[in-house]
């Protein structure tokens, strides 16, 4: 691992975004709204009691936690991998004496930082006005790291893998907006998880959105029993696997077929 | 007027002849359509599983709203977004000079630029937003009469008028900033729309009554249907959509003649 030569793949993107930063900012903007509105709606409706055992306060801690991890989590770079590959400017990230998607990895980096900047004073504004009740552990903060870090890089291997098809079709950013439409419903975004109505609750378990967003923030909140963090990270892991293989696959049998533009 | 209902006509036809050359186009955006529907009556659904009513509140008229804000989304959609975009969006003409031929043509500028390109399948989602606004007019107690919906079809017209005043001005903005895109922040607000103002804390409140009126767009026509609507809040619309679109139609004019192209 060439740590030195990472540094420089982070450091260039950084500073090609942080020209035109409010551009970013932008964006990190219309992402933090979707979760800022169920943080009203809820806190709203909890008023001076509680709804299914949750309080105003726990609503605004979950849903201003949740804004921080779905920016971690949320990808810009496999939006733009399509694109690459259909314009043919994928052609000279190939050329490279390593595999693109260290390319895409070290923009996520610098990324980060850059929406960080913007995300991170936005979240402790808001926490001043809206007064989050927040109680955690240690180990819960531990739990949440790693369960975190995987949320990441499920979230992108699948996404990066989706992106890849685009080797063979046109339209894969469709199947993007659909991931991410069902990440909304169902990864803790209209509510957290254990509120949603019967079959849903079930089927946000065992699929794999919870486990990109909604996850680390229950564990941080403290909110899972011993059984039910460890079922989670045995499917946010066996989701992340699933991921990675796909990416392999994709990645392997798309550059084959790959021919440039004009090939 | 025939003349340009005639333009609009050839303008809609191009637009389907355009998207129907990709067939899957309409797969993904039924697709789309649905889930987005999903979300939003799944959100209002788990919301009053919980409670009963939130601040007056219940479930079908934050149903009526929801089919108010999907229904003004589509029409958004239809032809809206798509002609402002190719005028002031990312690659758009004032970017890369392309309005020198847009301008040379013998139409209205303004009319030109607002309804150029059309996107026919935002009709999916133009149905969707109905189904679920007749759905939640199914489950209103009210009794609708005749000058209910009348009143609730004019404010909705008025809050379309006032989505595209905003969207105007934001696209003429462009002739004085660049690369700044004014229109993300307000799509950001205009998703505040999808649930009742009153639900808010005072502050936004205000900020989207007043500031950003995306509370006209959905929350008072909404009430129209379900007649909580005070008269004065039905003049208040009437008196701010004319004035933004006078004041929009003046800025965006302002705005074109100070394009000098894009060539230095």
């Amino acid at each position: 691992m060439n740590v030195r030569a990472g540094w420089m793949l982070v450091r260039r993107t950084w500073s090609s975004w942080m020209q035109s930063r409010s551009f970013f900012f932008l964006l990190a903007f219309g992402w933090l709204i979707g979760p800022l509105i169920y943080l009203f709606v809820w806190s709203t409706a909890a008023g001076q009691g509680a709804v299914d055992g949750w309080t105003r306060g726990q609503f605004v801690a979950y849903y201003l936690v949740l804004i921080n991890v779905n920016q971690i989590t949320y990808s810009q770079t496999y939006w733009t991998v399509g694109m690459m590959i259909q314009m043919g400017s994928f052609n000279r990230l190939l050329l490279y004496p390593m595999a693109p998607v260290f390319d895409a990895i070290a923009s996520e980096i610098a990324g980060k930082v850059v929406y960080m900047t913007f995300v991170i004073p936005v979240t402790v504004v808001l926490a001043l006005i809206l007064r989050p009740t927040l109680s955690t552990t240690v180990g819960n903060i531990a739990l949440f790291v790693v369960a975190l870090g995987l949320a990441w890089a499920l979230r992108f291997f699948l996404g990066y893998a989706q992106a890849l098809l685009s080797f063979w079709f046109t339209r894969t950013e469709a199947l993007l907006v659909i991931q991410e439409a069902l990440v909304f419903l169902l990864a803790g975004q209209i509510a957290p998880t254990a509120l949603l109505p019967a079959p849903l609750d079930q089927l946000a378990v065992l699929l794999p959105f919870r486990y990109m967003l909604g996850f680390p923030v229950e564990l941080l909140m403290g909110r899972l029993s011993g059984a039910e963090i460890l079922t989670g990270f045995a499917l946010q892991g066996g989701w992340l696997l699933v991921a990675l293989g796909l990416y392999r696959l994709t990645w392997r049998r798309g550059v084959r077929h790959y021919t440039a533009v004009g090939g | 007027m025939g003349h340009h209902i005639r333009l609009i006509w050839k303008f809609l036809r191009a637009s389907v002849q355009q998207e129907i050359a990709y067939p899957v186009n309409f797969v993904i955006s039924l697709v789309y359509g649905l889930i987005t529907l999903a979300g939003g009556v799944i959100g209002i659904e788990v919301l009053f599983g919980q409670v009963d009513d939130v601040r007056g509140w219940t479930f079908a008229s934050t149903l009526a709203i929801l089919g108010v804000f999907m229904s003004i989304s589509a029409l958004r959609g239809l032809f809206i977004s798509p002609s402002l975009d190719a005028l002031a969006g990312m690659d758009g003409d004032v970017w890369t000079g392309r309005l020198d031929y847009v301008m040379l043509r013998p139409v209205d500028i303004q009319f030109l630029a607002s309804v150029r390109q059309w996107r026919p399948f935002a009709l999916i989602d133009l149905v969707l937003g109905l189904g679920v606004l007749v759905a939640a007019v199914t489950q209103l107690d009210a009794t609708l009469s005749a000058g209910r919906i009348a009143a609730f079809l004019a404010l909705l017209a008025l809050g379309m008028l006032v989505m595209y005043s905003l969207l105007l001005a934001f696209a003429g903005m462009i002739f004085w900033s660049p690369g700044f895109l004014f229109g993300w922040v307000f799509d950001g607000l205009f998703q505040m729309a999808r649930y009742p103002v009153s639900l808010y804390p005072a502050g936004v409140r205000l900020v989207l009554t007043w500031i950003v009126p995306v509370g006209v767009m959905t929350t008072i026509p909404a009430q129209a249907l379900t007649g909580d609507l005070a008269p004065e809040m039905a003049f208040g619309s009437l008196a701010l959509a004319v004035a933004l679109f006078v004041g929009a139609t003046v800025l965006f004019r302002t705005g074109v003649r100070r394009y000098a192209s894009a060539s230095s």
